[in-house]
């Protein structure tokens, strides 16, 4: 549905890429989110794919036909793309229900649209009211009903989140995917929140200084991640350089990169019940409670840094710590 | 993973050029040619100057160019530490101190404005002159007239300080309140003390503020017909009105303007260099407002005092001088010719504003719409007409239009039709004029408040299947509605005020009242000239006060 080709765009005329050499494919219907830090290009990417930013090389098209490349760019008004933005961007001086229908053209009902609209996102009383009138909520589900209402045959939600608290959040979230499930539209979803992509996205792509390191299902990014970066983004993660390979005596691959989740380093495996196969001796440094667990700082014999987390209360000033080899990440190249 | 591959080719040669070709849009065209259009009358100076000068050139040259750089440096010297004197300490006072009627004093100091400078000239000419207001008050009080001869270099570069220094006080307030407020906390927690702070912290840290301003003020020096005329003083724009009405020499005139353009540029640059010096102020603005103190004593009477004195020389003792001679004349000035004047000049000035808004609007959003990003920077070009004095603009027109007019009398002649000049014959040589020599005070306003609607609402309409066109009469233009309108009411000033440039491309049967009251200056009635004078005054004033918030805020 949606075919992006060796995608680049700089904005000082190649000395920095925001983004670089992008490409990927989006299967229609489904849910697709674009994972980075601020800076990565997210942003970028889908102002590309909107049209409000020309590309300087690479192509995209929509539905087989192309709409931006190096010699063609259909205008954004003409892409039936519908974006919500970060901020909302809802028109000040218009109603709610003007908003909604502002996008709305060549149908009969129009009015109805509208209203139809409001009643998805559950604001159906609201239709006079003027945006600043609305909660932040409130305003994200306007900037949501009023980017479907044309009917868009993509959709692309912007960081629609960031600007909300934790725990509207998450409810906001549920909401929001609840009601673009009812519409089977495909969605591209823009997060730096790797939580947010896990629940709602069928798969997820990873951007680095607007490289593509990644795109793959959820469950796979957690369990095969391609770079060290990408599996710290799913859980820190500690690198196991040539230190920690002595100091846990686990000769591993030279050619290859490994790592090990935080949460996989057993702690206080006493020698007897010996569950470990790789394993040795740190010094506390500091405990730090965090509620039910506890996190420690620890210092190898080696004189490598640490931290761990454990349930476990009872800690003596200098404990076991081991792994297992099926819990050891490897990747093709150190990131 | 292929690495800088595509890099290189994105941007070779080859690849710019197609983007080129899928880039340029309409919007970009229309851009150049608006452009090109406001930067018409430079170019023809330009253009002209190959065709030599005049035969009075050599004569100029010896005998009174170097008349024309001295006196314009001399005003361009004394002028600059007038202005900075008054305009920085009234600045400072006014948003570090609270004492007597001093938010009172805020917008009373940049009422000068309203008064154009030539207008302050006659007015200090007849407080100063043998029977005028000072010899009556002295003749009064039994006391001897000393007479203080102003009209000269000297009081010419009073006059124009005192009626500018406003440009220099707005800019060193605003960032004043803006921007000190926490450096003055640190500088006061350092336990620095007053002066030390303003001299060593303030000044150096307001400099590309307080430049900014300065510069402004400059220019309107060089600028100024009206009270250097008045003055006798000889000018680069006196000596351009006399090379183009006495000596009827165009070429001697396009050679001065050239001439002042190039000192112009020298006065740009010179900003641009003081504001890249000193790049560390653009720091954000501070939320905090500038915490005042109330001094006691002397030193409040002594602030009070330095305060008051701008505004009383700047503007209550001119207009008071003014309403006098206004008294004494209105039987004979006001009358219904007057009338109809005054409403042909509201008239030619609104119009005008509404021209030149036009144009700014036309000239911020096709730049937005073209996909090139270099269009922008084309487009800021349209807007250096401020910095050209408006006698140099006009001859920058006169030249090609009376041309272009021959030509049109010549081909309409072919048909049997008697057209008379069609461009300089009526005004639609004075509104072009207006229109280039304005533009930036409508600009400004509406680029700014234009600024402030973020990109994602006309982009949100966009992806939302409207173009450009729709998205800005439906969207942007309620949103920076009050953009407009002020950009509106600040050229209509401008306009109302303007004396050269309306003096060289006005029809023969047109008048402004800034030329009526022009006219019988020159007409030794100066006491006849102060109608029209506090009717400019007036007019000004009232949008003055009402955009005080405005231009404070900028």
């Amino acid at each position: 549905m949606l075919t992006i080709d060796s995608l680049s765009k700089s904005f000082d005329k190649g000395k920095n890429y925001a983004i670089e050499d992008v490409t990927f494919n989006l299967k229609a219907g489904h849910v697709c989110a674009i994972v980075g830090e601020s800076g990565s290009g997210k942003t970028t990417l889908v102002r590309l794919i909107a049209g409000l930013e020309r590309p300087d090389h690479g192509s995209i098209a929509m539905e087989g036909k192309v709409i931006a490349s190096l010699n063609k760019f259909v205008q954004p008004e003409k892409r039936k793309i519908g974006l919500v933005f970060q901020e909302y961007a809802l028109f000040p001086h218009l109603t709610i229900l003007d908003n909604i229908l502002y996008g709305i053209s060549k149908v009969k009902h129009k009015k109805q649209r509208a209203q139809d609209m409001l009643d998805l996102v559950g604001l159906d009383d609201m239709g006079s009211r003027y945006p600043h009138q609305l909660s932040g909520g409130q305003q994200q589900r306007v900037a949501l009903a009023r980017a479907l209402a044309p009917e868009p045959s993509l959709l692309i939600l912007d960081e629609p989140f960031s600007n909300l608290d934790t725990m509207l959040r998450t409810q906001l979230r549920n909401e929001v995917f609840d009601i673009i499930k009812k519409t089977e539209v495909t969605v591209l979803f823009v997060t730096h929140d790797t939580q947010d992509a896990l629940s709602v996205a069928d798969e997820i792509l990873i951007l680095q200084n607007g490289k593509v390191i990644q795109k793959d299902v959820a469950s796979n990014l957690y369990v095969k991640p391609s770079t060290l970066y990408v599996a710290s983004l799913f859980g820190s993660t500690v690198h196991i350089n040539k230190n920690l390979q002595n100091a846990f005596r686990c000769p591993l691959k030279e050619t290859c990169c490994h790592a090990i989740r935080n949460e996989k380093i057993k702690v206080n495996p006493s020698p007897d019940d010996f569950d470990c196969e790789y394993l040795t001796t740190a010094q506390v440094i500091k405990k730090i409670e965090l509620g039910d667990s506890i996190q420690l700082l620890l210092k190898l014999e080696s004189g490598e840094q640490l931290t761990v987390i454990t349930q476990d209360k009872n800690i003596a000033d200098t404990i076991n710590i081991g792994f297992n080899s099926k819990d050891i990440l490897e990747f093709d190249q150190e990131q | 993973m292929r690495q800088g591959g595509n890099k290189n080719k994105a941007f070779s040669l080859k690849t710019r050029l197609t983007r080129l070709k899928r880039d340029s849009n309409r919007w970009s065209v229309f851009t150049l040619a608006i452009v090109l259009f406001l930067a018409l009358p430079i170019v023809f100076i330009g253009v002209e100057l190959f065709s030599g000068p005049g035969e009075t050139w050599g004569h100029i040259v010896e005998y009174l160019l170097p008349d024309y750089i001295w006196n314009s440096l001399y005003l361009v010297f004394f002028c600059s530490i007038l202005v900075l004197v008054l305009g920085v300490s009234s600045a400072w006072f006014v948003s570090r101190f609270d004492f007597l009627f001093r938010k009172q004093m805020e917008w009373l100091l940049i009422l000068p404005l309203a008064i154009p400078s030539y207008i302050v000239g006659y007015a200090y000419a007849g407080i100063f002159d043998y029977g005028g207001s000072m010899d009556l008050i002295f003749r009064q009080l039994n006391l001897d007239f000393v007479r203080i001869d102003i009209m000269n270099r000297a009081g010419l570069a009073f006059v124009l300080s005192i009626s500018l220094f406003p440009y220099v006080y707005v800019s060193a307030r605003a960032f004043f309140l803006n921007q000190a407020n926490n450096l003055l906390e640190a500088s006061k927690m350092l336990g620095v003390g007053e002066a030390k702070t303003f001299f060593k912290l303030m000044l150096p840290l307001a400099r590309p503020a307080i430049v900014a301003g300065l510069v402004l003020v400059l220019m309107e020096v060089l600028n100024d017909y009206g009270a250097a005329k008045y003055y006798g003083v000889n000018t680069f724009t006196t000596g351009i009105f006399r090379s183009w009405f006495s000596l009827e020499e165009p070429q001697t005139a396009v050679y001065l303007s050239a001439l002042l353009i190039l000192i112009i540029f020298a006065l740009i640059l010179f900003e641009k260099w003081q504001v890249r010096k000193v790049k560390f102020t653009s720091a954000k603005s501070n939320s905090t407002q500038i915490q005042r103190k109330e001094p006691k004593g002397a030193i409040k009477w002594g602030i009070f005092s330095v305060v008051l004195l701008p505004i009383l020389l700047g503007f209550i003792l001119p207009v008071a001088q003014l309403i006098y001679w206004a008294i004494l004349t209105a039987s004979t000035v006001f009358d219904f010719r007057f009338i109809v004047l005054s409403f042909q000049s509201f008239g030619i000035a609104i119009t005008s504003a509404i021209i030149t808004v036009f144009f700014a609007l036309l000239l911020i959003y096709f730049s937005k719409w073209s996909a090139l990003r270099f269009i922008k920077n084309v487009a800021r070009v349209g807007v250096l007409g401020y910095a050209i004095p408006g006698a140099v603009i006009a001859i920058g027109i006169m030249i090609p239009t009376l041309a272009l007019d021959k030509w049109l009398i010549k081909m309409l002649g072919n048909f049997g039709i008697d057209s008379g000049l069609i461009i300089n014959g009526t005004l639609i040589a004075l509104f072009y004029a207006y229109a280039v020599r304005f533009l930036a005070v409508a600009y400004n306003p509406i680029d700014s408040t234009a600024l402030k609607v973020d990109n994602s609402i006309p982009d949100s309409s966009k992806v939302l299947g409207v173009g450009n066109l729709k998205t800005f009469f439906k969207i942007e233009f309620p949103l920076i509605k009050t953009g407009v309108f002020s950009a509106v009411i600040l050229v209509f000033i401008d306009v109302m005020k303007e004396l050269p440039l309306t003096l060289i491309l006005k029809p023969y049967h047109v008048d402004t009242l800034a030329v009526k009251a022009f006219e019988y200056a020159s007409d030794e009635m100066v006491m006849e000239a102060s109608i029209p004078s506090l009717f400019i005054i007036f007019t000004a004033m009232i949008p003055v006060i009402f955009l005080n918030k405005l231009l404070i805020k900028r």
